[in-house]
């Protein structure tokens, strides 16, 4: 009757402990950039980004990316500016990659290591605070990236000789759930 | 003897320890009461061999602070007694790229380790990272998503210097446009101030003159600011939302009205000029201007506001 039990569990558990191959989706996700100005300050909002997370012996790889231009400040004159400061039709893409353990989905915060790629720079961001919900088989997570503007080297736009402040958080929501 | 040289030697660990005691403790109770920790880390190159005499540069982030130390011959560094706070933390070496951490914390509690990983100066700096790139990032033998396992076509993907020419172009040419703009409200409101004196009874040829000449200095410029905006390349698939609608409608109010304005001025100063009194279709020169002035007023400030 033991040994059944003993088998069973470790039938159950060995794959899990051997680093079973499992994938995660982004399902949703919002993400929203502020960029402020002594006189007005805006915000652009995109929910077209797509993801993927690749297990593999306890660690994951995430990928996220989205279209620059689909970031949408309710201004398409801004909108279309910010494409071009951003070098935007050059490099149409912002693309986040990390690397996290598959444990960190039980964890009600995590710090990852971000890279991120945009208007044709890297920037490496460590560390980043990020909170996690689990609510059935998704994961909500929420987290403020603390981007700049020379972060990627992007000429702060100016209204009336005034340059953007240099800080452009981006805010990220997004929902994953496991494949 | 034995005896005694024991005894010499436990004196002598003790009083090693003792000192060593004495001479670390009150630098790291300093430390701790001075917010003050460590930063350490290893610098190594993409196939993880050490990177020896790099140059690893920590910037405070709040206070602008720079500390600079080297690599020793196995790769490690380390600041120790740096004030608590975040860093950013740049490394260098010949023969690499620049590598920049753009956010570390120390905390005077513990030793925080960073390592850096530098890649060779010739390959790209805008190509794709590679995962073994990631800031402390374990090895993993599995492959890694790509943007087209997220569905993105290379047509998404891959951008364009033609359409990077043609937005920057249009940046370009809409940054003088507003500029003009700008410029031109000044004889603008030249313009109508002096309106006063050229349109009354008891005015004269040197008052009408002086709003004539006013009104054809803001004509010119303001057909100049209008040529940099029709003439701004068109984005194709932009819908227009926000203040630019605004901006856009009242260009149909104050573009006619802006070549309407100086008809019918011509055809009022020569009706005052000959002495009559200014009559016929003439008479509508105040009230179209007003509404010109207006409109061009308007379609200024709705974008002004806003970068």
């Amino acid at each position: 009757m033991n040994r059944k039990i003993l088998t069973a569990f470790l039938l159950l558990t060995l794959p899990a402990f051997g680093g079973a191959d499992s994938q995660w989706v982004l399902e949703q996700c919002t993400l929203s950039y502020h960029v402020s100005h002594p006189l007005h300050s805006s915000e652009g909002v995109s929910h077209t980004a797509r993801g993927k997370g690749v297990c593999h012996q306890g660690q994951c790889d995430f990928l996220i990316a989205v279209a620059v231009k689909s970031f949408d400040s309710g201004d398409s004159n801004r909108d279309i500016h910010m494409v071009q400061v951003t070098r935007g039709a050059q490099f149409p893409m912002v693309v986040v990659r990390t690397r996290l353990p598959e444990t960190a989905s039980a964890t009600a915060t995590i710090h990852a290591d971000l890279e991120i790629q945009f208007a044709g720079q890297t920037a490496q961001y460590k560390q980043v605070a990020f909170e996690l919900a689990t609510q059935g088989n998704q994961t909500r997570i929420s987290g403020t990236i603390p981007a700049t503007l020379s972060d990627f080297k992007i000429d702060p736009p100016s209204l009336l000789a005034i340059p953007v402040k240099n800080e452009m958080p981006v805010r990220v929501d997004m929902t994953w759930h496991p494949q | 003897m034995l005896r005694n040289l024991l005894h010499d030697r436990r004196i002598s660990v003790f009083s090693l320890v003792v000192g060593c005691l004495l001479t670390t403790l009150p630098s790291y109770l300093i430390a701790q009461a001075n917010g003050r920790g460590s930063l350490t880390g290893k610098v190594s190159d993409a196939s993880g061999g050490v990177v020896a005499n790099a140059t690893v540069t920590a910037t405070s982030v709040g206070t602008g602070e720079t500390r600079t130390v080297t690599t020793g011959t196995n790769g490690t560094y380390k600041f120790d007694l740096l004030p608590a706070g975040n860093y950013r933390v740049k490394f260098e070496a010949a023969g690499f790229k620049t590598a920049e951490i753009l956010s570390a914390t120390v905390n005077a509690t513990e030793t925080a380790v960073l390592d850096g990983k530098l890649e060779a100066r010739d390959q790209v700096s805008s190509k794709p990272a590679s995962q073994d790139n990631l800031p402390n990032a374990p090895s993993s033998s599995t492959k890694a998503p790509s943007l087209e396992d997220l569905g993105f076509t290379p047509a998404q993907t891959q951008g364009s210097l033609q359409d990077q020419a043609r937005l920057d172009k249009r940046t370009h040419m809409l940054k003088i446009h507003q500029r003009l703009g700008l410029i031109t409200l000044a004889p603008l409101v030249a313009t109508f101030i002096t309106s006063a004196n050229a349109g009354g009874k008891n005015t004269n040829n040197t008052d009408r003159t002086v709003h004539m000449v006013l009104g054809a200095v803001s004509g010119d410029l303001y057909f100049m600011t209008a040529y940099y905006a029709i003439r701004a390349p068109k984005i194709p698939g932009t819908e227009t939302r926000g203040p630019i609608r605004l901006h856009k409608a009242m260009a149909w109010i104050h573009g006619p009205g802006m070549i309407l304005t100086p008809i019918l001025g011509a055809l009022a100063y020569n009706q005052r000029n000959n002495g009559e009194k200014v009559h016929g279709i003439a008479s509508a020169h105040g009230p179209v201007a007003i509404v010109t002035g207006a409109a061009f007023g308007i379609a200024v400030a709705s974008v002004s506001l806003k970068f």
